[in-house]
C-alpha cells in the first residue's frame, strides 16, 4: 500500500512539473497579461490542467486509481483564530524566562502548548478564579525601553486572549520569578500590586471597576498573600508577619511576634497557599516547616525540619557541613487537597540556597513526614504541582526544558522542549 | 507627598543615640572592653582558629573558601559572593565600572564578601548597569548571606535600577565600599 501511494505520488509531482512547464510556455506569448489575471481571479483553470496532467502522468506510469489520486487539496478556508475554554487544573503557564516577554499555556494532559499570553518581560500573572481573564501586572515604556514609563494590570480574555483593557497604577516592582507580588483576592474583585521603589508599598486596584483605589506604604515586608475579609499578610524583615487592612480609609497594619531570621535563616518567599483555609506552608534556607493560619491575628505554628521528617540530620546555619538542603529559584510547590508539600533537594553547604533540586521531596505536612523522595534525571531550577486529584509535578531546568511527572508514582509521563525557564504557575482553588 | 529621606533617618538615628548615651557611659565601657580583651584569646573557638587570619564563620563558605583575586570574569573572584546576573568585565565594562553608554545605578544590594589575599571582610555593593538591553555574558549567582524579598538590600534578583533613565538592565558591578 505505501508503495503504491508513493508511486502515485511521485506520478502527481510529475504531472504537476508538466503543468507548471505548460503555463511557462504559454506565459512566454502574447497571452501572458491576460493568463495572470485570470489566475489571479481563479485558479480552477491551472486546476484542471494539473489534474489533467496529472491522470497523463498516471497512466503512463501506472499507480493507484486515478480517481483517488485526482483530487487535490483544496485552499484552507479564511479561519478565525483558535479559542480557549476557561482554564482547567491540568493547565500549567510557565514564564518564558528571564527578560523574556510572555507566558506560554501547556496543557500536563497532552503536553501540548495551547497559547501565549502576551505580557512584558519581569511582569506577574494572576487567573480570574472565575475563569474568564488572566491579568498581568506589568510595566511598559513609551519607547521600548526608553520613555515614559508605565505600570499597569492588562486583562486579556481567557477564551480569546485578545487586550480587554488596562488599568493604570502608580508602580510595581521589577524582579524575576516570584509568585506572590501579584494577588488577588476577594473572589477576584482586588488586586494588590507589590512595589518597591526602594521604598516597599503595596498598590491595592478594584479589578471589578477596573480602578486603582490607594497605596499603601508596607516598611520592611514583602511577599503577600490574600486574606479573605481583611486585606492581605506579608512577611517582614524583622521575622515577623504583618497583617494589612485595607478596608478603610487607612489601612491598619499590625505585626505578629517575630518567628523566623530573615537574615540567617530566611523563609523562601515562593511558598505554599492554601487560600481557602487561609493557610501557609513556609519553608526556610535550612529547612524548617512552618505553617500558619492567617486572618485577623495569623497563628505561627512550632516549626519541624524537612530533613528530620525524611529521616536524615536536620540542616543547619553552620559552614562546612554537608547536607541535604532545599533550594532553586522557585523551591516548592503545595498541592493543596492533599496537604502535600513538593520540594527541590540538593546535596550542598548552608547558603546554596539557589542550587539546582537533584531530588523532590513529598512532604506530607500534616504528618510531618517525607513520604517519598524522587531522583532527578536532569537537575531542576523551578517546581509547580497541578491542583488534580491526580496531580502532575512539573519541573523546568534553566535551559527550558519542562517534564511533567506523577505525583503519586514520581514517574516521568512527558517532557517538553525549550518550554520556558521562568517561574510556572497552576491553577489554584 | 513622602518620599525616602535618608538624611531625615540618619539625622533621627544620630540624635536617638547622643540622647540616650553619655560621654561617661561610653568611657566605662571602653574601660570593661579594655579589660576583658585579654580574657578573650583563651577561649577555645578563638584558640582553635587563630592561625587563620580571619576567624569569622564568612570565610568558610563554599564561595569563600574556592575565591580567587585575579580574575574579575569569573563566577569565582571574591567580590562576586553575592552577585546575580552578567558580569560588567565581561560586558565591555569593568568589575566597578560600566560598558560604554549604559549607566551606573545610585543604589544597590550589598554583599560581605572575603578577600582571599588578606583575609578581610568588604562590603561590596552590587550596582547594576542600566539603560541597555540584557548583557548576558558571564552569568553568574552568589549567593552568599543573599536574602529574600521582605530583606531588599540583600536580595540579589531585584532589578537594582532605581534612579536612572532607563530601568532596563544590562549587567553588574562589584563596586568595593569598605571594611565589613
Amino acid at each position: 500500500m505505501y508503495r503504491k501511494v508513493q508511486a502515485g505520488l511521485g506520478a502527481l509531482l510529475v504531472g504537476v512539473l508538466a503543468a507548471q512547464g505548460f503555463r511557462r510556455f504559454r506565459q512566454k506569448g502574447p497571452g501572458q497579461m491576460k493568463m495572470m489575471k485570470v489566475q489571479g481571479k481563479s485558479s480552477l483553470s491551472v486546476m484542471g490542467r494539473n489534474t489533467a496532467a496529472a491522470v497523463c502522468a498516471l497512466a503512463l506510469f501506472g499507480g493507484v486509481p486515478a480517481a483517488r489520486a485526482a483530487d487535490p487539496l483544496q485552499p484552507d478556508p479564511e479561519l478565525e483564530a483558535v479559542t480557549l475554554s476557561a482554564p482547567k487544573p491540568s493547565w500549567i503557564f510557565v514564564e518564558r524566562g528571564f527578560v523574556m516577554p510572555g507566558n506560554a499555556i501547556y496543557d500536563t494532559d497532552t503536553g501540548k502548548m495551547l497559547g501565549l499570553i502576551e505580557a512584558s518581560e519581569l511582569s506577574d500573572m494572576e487567573i480570574d478564579p472565575a475563569g474568564k481573564a488572566y491579568y498581568i501586572s506589568e510595566s511598559i515604556w513609551t519607547k521600548g525601553w526608553r520613555g515614559t514609563r508605565q505600570d499597569m494590570i492588562t486583562v486579556y480574555d481567557a477564551a480569546t486572549l485578545k487586550l480587554k483593557t488596562e488599568i493604570a497604577i502608580p508602580g510595581r516592582i521589577l524582579i524575576d520569578s516570584r509568585k506572590f507580588n501579584f494577588i488577588l483576592s476577594d473572589q477576584g474583585k482586588t488586586a494588590y500590586v507589590y512595589n518597591l521603589d526602594p521604598a516597599s508599598s503595596v498598590n491595592m486596584v478594584d479589578l471589578a471597576k477596573g480602578k486603582f483605589i490607594k497605596k499603601i506604604e508596607l516598611p520592611g515586608c514583602a511577599s503577600m498573600m490574600a486574606v479573605t475579609g481583611i486585606g492581605f499578610s506579608a512577611l517582614c524583615s524583622d521575622g515577623s508577619l504583618a497583617t494589612v487592612k485595607t478596608a478603610g480609609a487607612k489601612p491598619e497594619i499590625t505585626r505578629s511576634a517575630p518567628f523566623f531570621s530573615a537574615t540567617n535563616d530566611p523563609i523562601f518567599d515562593n511558598f505554599g497557599y492554601d487560600r481557602a483555609k487561609q493557610q501557609v506552608v513556609f519553608l526556610t534556607y535550612t529547612g524548617q516547616v512552618y505553617t500558619a493560619k492567617l486572618g485577623a491575628t495569623p497563628t505561627v505554628a512550632e516549626p519541624f525540619s524537612i530533613q528530620a521528617a525524611a529521616g536524615v540530620p536536620a540542616g543547619e546555619t553552620k559552614p562546612l557541613v554537608v547536607n541535604w538542603y532545599p533550594g532553586s529559584r522557585q523551591g516548592n510547590a503545595y498541592h493543596v487537597a492533599s496537604g502535600h508539600l513538593f520540594v527541590l533537594m540538593h546535596m550542598g553547604e548552608y547558603w546554596s540556597h539557589k542550587a539546582s533540586g537533584t531530588e523532590i521531596w513529598d512532604l506530607d505536612v500534616a504528618a510531618k513526614k517525607v513520604v517519598k523522595r524522587i531522583p532527578l534525571e536532569e537537575p531542576a531550577d523551578r517546581i509547580a504541582v497541578t491542583q488534580e486529584a491526580n496531580a502532575k509535578i512539573v519541573v523546568t531546568n534553566d535551559a527550558g526544558t519542562l517534564v511533567i511527572l506523577d505525583a503519586n508514582t514520581g514517574e516521568q509521563k512527558s517532557s517538553i522542549k525549550r518550554a520556558g525557564s521562568g517561574l510556572i504557575r497552576t491553577v489554584e482553588p | 507627598m513622602k518620599t525616602f529621606n535618608p538624611d531625615a533617618m540618619g539625622e533621627k538615628l544620630l540624635r536617638r543615640f547622643a540622647g540616650g548615651t553619655s560621654r561617661r557611659g561610653i568611657l566605662s565601657r571602653l574601660g570593661l572592653a579594655l579589660v576583658a580583651a585579654p580574657a578573650f584569646p583563651l577561649l577555645p573557638v578563638s584558640r582553635a582558629s587563630a592561625a587563620k587570619p580571619d576567624r569569622s564563620p564568612e570565610a568558610k563558605t563554599a564561595f569563600a573558601r574556592s575565591a580567587q583575586t585575579t580574575d574579575d570574569t569569573k563566577c569565582t573572584y571574591w567580590r562576586y559572593c553575592a552577585i546575580d546576573g552578567s558580569l560588567c568585565a565581561c560586558c565591555g565594562g569593568a568589575v566597578n565600572r560600566c560598558p560604554p553608554g549604559a549607566e551606573h545605578s545610585p543604589v544597590s544590594w550589598v554583599g560581605t564578601c572575603i578577600n582571599p589575599g588578606d583575609g578581610r571582610a568588604y562590603l561590596i555593593a552590587y550596582r547594576d548597569c542600566c539603560g541597555k538591553s540584557y548583557c548576558n555574558k558571564c552569568d553568574c549567582d552568589g549567593t552568599d548571606r543573599e536574602t529574600q524579598l521582605y530583606v531588599p538590600q540583600l536580595n540579589n534578583d531585584v532589578i537594582w535600577c532605581f534612579g536612572t533613565t532607563s530601568m532596563e538592565y544590562h549587567c553588574s558591578t562589584a563596586v568595593l565600599v569598605g571594611t565589613a
